[in-house]
């Protein structure tokens, strides 16, 4: 008998973040020498990886409760695998997100199902009172195998709440189940993710059983709306059928992106957290399964804009792909940064770049940037100062579009002098092909993976041209 | 430098270089050689090697070439002048034209009456990827990431066209004719003519230049031989005089600059050598500025006081930089056609200033009416220093 226990926290806003690109199944078919293929999967562009969605889809949750990241008590992160497969993931991005370093915070990890074991998580420290506001973030962007089915089935997508004792959604009865079977693999040695067992043995004897476990345990009514674990594009509607055929509303979230691994529960279900009801998340992997079911009072914040946040992206050939996924590359050597990642620089250097962090001018109002390298106002000469964020929106100065970049740069990249909305000034890269800039566009800065040096990600900022959404979001002052 | 023009202390009694191009054949050592010869063999009334008191070797990029930092006793070696006092300058793309200056400094100081200095750049031993545009990838990791060459001047040049109207065929305006000029330069890495219409259908570079509005990366030498004027006349009847010089920096980063519309250390530069020499630019006859890409110049040409901010396309395009033009500008084909060998390039500028002022340029000879002309160079990260040379051949 699996009896449901009950969490006790509320959803104040969500935030839902889709990478740039979409890869057709049908080009992964013929790439492969197979006629068909049906739906799309995201992919991420260079620049975009599991780290950088989270923060994007965290920014919209924040933006959209208009709360302050200096209020968050803590992150709890769940990632089938983070971009350091060892190392400082959730403090590179609880910089980038300006949490305070003292803030709690969790990394959850090693299958799919860590999306919802940060949900959980979260919800402890909040009901047992320790923590005021926790931010839940899940996200996912694995590498498929070659030749595997997971490469026209696995996408990338992130999706963050923000959690509190009391607002719109109250989360309810949880059941879970777990078997010692595998589902998909990754060995350490291993840089790509594989599926194990035959489709029907993954189906009928690992999938089917310990969903439908979880899901037939909760009280669900018959008005509740569902979100599906489906790895393959298949499995999800065979589940609804076999749980009674209930009402699936992660169907047009798993179209647009494929299978997100750890973001699918939550972003299945991000949409339809604008209409009042029940909600149920199904979360599948590493041999678990949890159901979980949200009570919708009033709109969440955040959940109007997702279906405009997931949509949209550039299609891509297969082999485009497989180039941004890095496992096509040219031979020969690439240009080295100068600064290596193993360089004091970076120790020295990295919060304010990954926060994104100037150095205001306490004599002048100058803001000198970045602060480390400017003990001197550039403008009048003084040297005390106070530490403070960019404001993450402003407006082209000037811009060049680079054409021809020796590896691992890929052209075109748009440089762009921006002048930010307080009056101070950066350059950064821009995250489009620069055919959209022009002298005076609105732009929004997103962080990015700028490189992967030596094996080490490097983050910073680039600059996109401003949607409509984007500026019409009541934002708290930086 | 507060001391008021004219400052002839020092003169040039000889100049020398290699032709510039793409000199696969010719180590850096041996470039160095050949532009030491050719000074020597340029000293009117001759000069013996043992005459040569110091060294200045203008090197700015080592690494491009895998030997960073030795410059300073590799030369002398290179040359037979092992043991002589040699130090290396750096000072980004000015670095040839800040060794003149330190060189002209350590002669006006009465330390040494008689300096070499020598400018080598070897720009093409590593591939096009592995070269200069591998420093996309240096500096700051983040606010300089993907900052190529052109990237220091093509946002001038988006901004320049926003605010003041110029055009791309303006920008070509400028390769048209330091081309044409470079045609007529035996020692020009390019001596082809080319047409507006060849630089607007050129391969974009780094939008808005194209390939013909940037500068080639060559591999070159030159040297020049400074003296005390007093002694000027021991190895020649018609020195060429410094007559001042300016240097200035700015901020470093892009994000920096006051404006993006000129170069805020071209114009200190040149404010301060103007006025070490006691001239303006009207007592100009020609001058060689940083033409490292067609927006440069442009830029050049008004911070260096030639013609109003803004106009400067306008006054390529009517002529008035050409040889026959009001403002002769970069006879030499300038670094877009006689190339861009970092360390070499200021030297050699002074080169043709030299030639020029002792009317010896040839079919690019131009009409003396003052004697003065000028030299300029402007780089580094943000275009963040300048130098400018001021010669003349009126003496005291």
């Amino acid at each position: 008998m699996n009896t449901p226990r009950e969490c006790h926290s509320a959803i104040l806003s969500i935030g839902v973040a889709a990478p740039s690109l979409r890869l057709p199944a049908a080009q992964v078919a013929a790439g492969w020498g197979r006629a068909g293929g049906r739906g799309q999967v995201a992919v991420c562009s260079p620049s975009e990886d599991a780290l950088t969605l989270a923060w994007l889809a965290a920014r919209r949750a924040l933006d959209s409760a208009s709360i302050p990241p200096e209020e968050i008590g803590g992150i709890w992160w769940g990632c089938t695998r983070a971009p350091f497969a060892e190392g400082p993931s959730l403090s590179f991005l609880g910089a980038a997100l300006r949490l305070q370093t003292n803030s709690e915070a969790a990394l959850l990890s090693g299958s799919p199902h860590a999306g919802i074991d940060a949900l959980l998580a979260a919800d402890d420290a909040i009901t047992s009172g320790r923590v005021r506001t926790a931010l839940v973030i899940a996200s996912d962007s694995i590498l498929p195998a070659l030749g595997s089915g997971l490469e026209a089935a696995s996408g990338a997508g992130a999706v963050a709440v923000l959690l509190s004792a009391e607002g719109p959604a109250l989360l309810g009865q949880v059941t879970t189940q777990w078997s010692p079977v595998l589902d998909r693999y990754r060995g350490d040695l291993e840089t790509e993710t594989r599926e194990v067992y035959d489709g029907r043995l993954f189906r009928e004897q690992v999938f089917l059983p310990l969903c439908q476990t979880v899901g037939s345990a909760l009280t669900a009514d018959p008005s509740s709306r569902w979100s599906l674990p489906d790895p393959d594009g298949r499995l999800g509607r065979t589940l609804g059928e076999r749980l009674g055929s209930v009402k699936v509303v992660s169907t047009a979230a798993r179209s647009e992106l494929g299978d997100t691994g750890a973001a699918a529960p939550l972003l299945g279900l991000a949409a339809a957290m604008g209409d009042p009801g029940t909600l149920i998340a199904v979360g599948f992997g590493g041999g678990r399964a949890t159901a979980i079911s949200i009570q919708i009072n009033a709109p969440v914040p955040g959940s109007s804009l997702v279906e405009q946040h997931l949509s949209g992206g550039q299609e891509v050939s297969y082999t485009e792909a497989l180039r941004c996924r890095g496992q096509l590359s040219a031979s020969g050597e690439t240009v080295e940064m100068a600064v290596p990642p193993g360089s004091a620089m970076f120790v020295r250097g990295s919060h304010e770049m990954l926060a994104l962090l100037g150095a205001r001018c306490l004599a002048c109002a100058t803001v000198n940037t970045p602060p480390n390298v400017h003990p001197t106002c550039i403008s009048c000469g003084a040297i005390e100062f106070e530490i403070v964020p960019l404001p993450l929106h402003g407006t082209v100065q000037t811009f060049v579009v680079n054409q021809t970049m020796p590896a691992p740069f890929v052209a075109p990249l748009p440089l762009i002098v921006l002048d930010l909305e307080d009056g101070s000034r950066i350059s950064v890269q821009g995250a489009s092909d620069g055919s959209d800039l022009h002298i005076g566009v609105a732009v929004d800065l997103q962080l990015r993976r700028y490189a992967l040096e030596r094996g080490v990600p490097i983050y910073g900022y680039a600059a996109l041209v401003s949607t409509a959404s984007e500026n019409t979001i009541e934002r708290p002052s930086a | 430098m507060k001391t008021p023009g004219p400052w002839n202390k020092v003169a040039v009694v000889g100049a020398g270089m290699i032709r510039f191009g793409e000199l696969f054949d010719q180590s850096y050592e041996q470039m160095a050689a050949g532009a030491w010869r050719a000074c020597r063999e340029s000293v009117d009334l001759g000069l013996d090697p043992s005459q040569v008191e110091a060294m200045f070797v203008a090197t700015q990029r080592g690494t491009l070439w895998g030997q960073e930092g030795i410059g300073g006793n590799t030369v002398p070696s290179a040359i037979g002048l092992s043991g002589v006092a040699c130090t290396r300058i750096e000072n980004a793309c000015p670095t040839g034209s800040d060794a003149f200056r330190v060189g002209a400094m350590a002669v006006a100081s009465g330390v040494h009456d008689v300096v070499l200095v020598i400018g080598v750049e070897k720009m093409r031993d590593k591939s096009a990827e592995e070269g200069l545009l591998a420093r996309a990838a240096g500096g700051h990791p983040i606010y300089t990431r993907g900052e190529s060459a052109p990237v220091l001047f093509a946002p001038f040049a988006t901004r320049h066209m926003h605010e003041y109207g110029t055009t791309k065929e303006m920008l070509a305006s400028v390769a048209v004719k330091n081309h044409y000029n470079g045609a007529l330069d035996p020692f020009a890495h390019f001596q082809n003519e080319i047409t507006v219409d060849q630089v607007l259908a050129a391969p974009e570079v780094c939008s808005p230049l194209g390939l013909l509005d940037c500068c080639p990366q060559t591999d070159g030498a030159a040297a020049v031989l400074l003296v005390s004027a007093e002694r000027a006349h021991e190895f020649t009847d018609t020195p060429v005089f410094v007559a001042g010089f300016g240097v200035a920096t700015d901020h470093p980063y892009l994000h920096e600059k006051q404006d993006y519309l000129g170069l805020l250390a071209s114009r200190l530069a040149s404010t301060r050598a103007y006025e070490m020499a006691g001239i303006n630019p009207k007592q100009l006859d020609c001058a060689e500025v940083h033409d490292c890409f067609t927006i440069t110049e442009i830029l050049d040409i008004e911070d260096l006081g030639f013609c109003e901010k803004g106009s400067g396309g306008a006054f390529s395009a009517a002529g008035e930089t050409a040889i026959g033009g009001s403002m002769p500008v970069n006879t030499s084909g300038g670094l877009l056609a006689k190339g861009h060998p970092i360390g070499a390039t200021g030297i050699a500028q002074i080169i043709e200033l030299w030639w020029q002022l002792r009317e010896e340029a040839g079919p690019r000879q131009v009409a003396l009416r003052n004697g003065y002309a000028l030299q300029h160079n402007v780089g580094g990260r943000g275009s963040g220093v300048s130098v400018v040379n001021i010669l003349t051949r009126n003496a005291k």
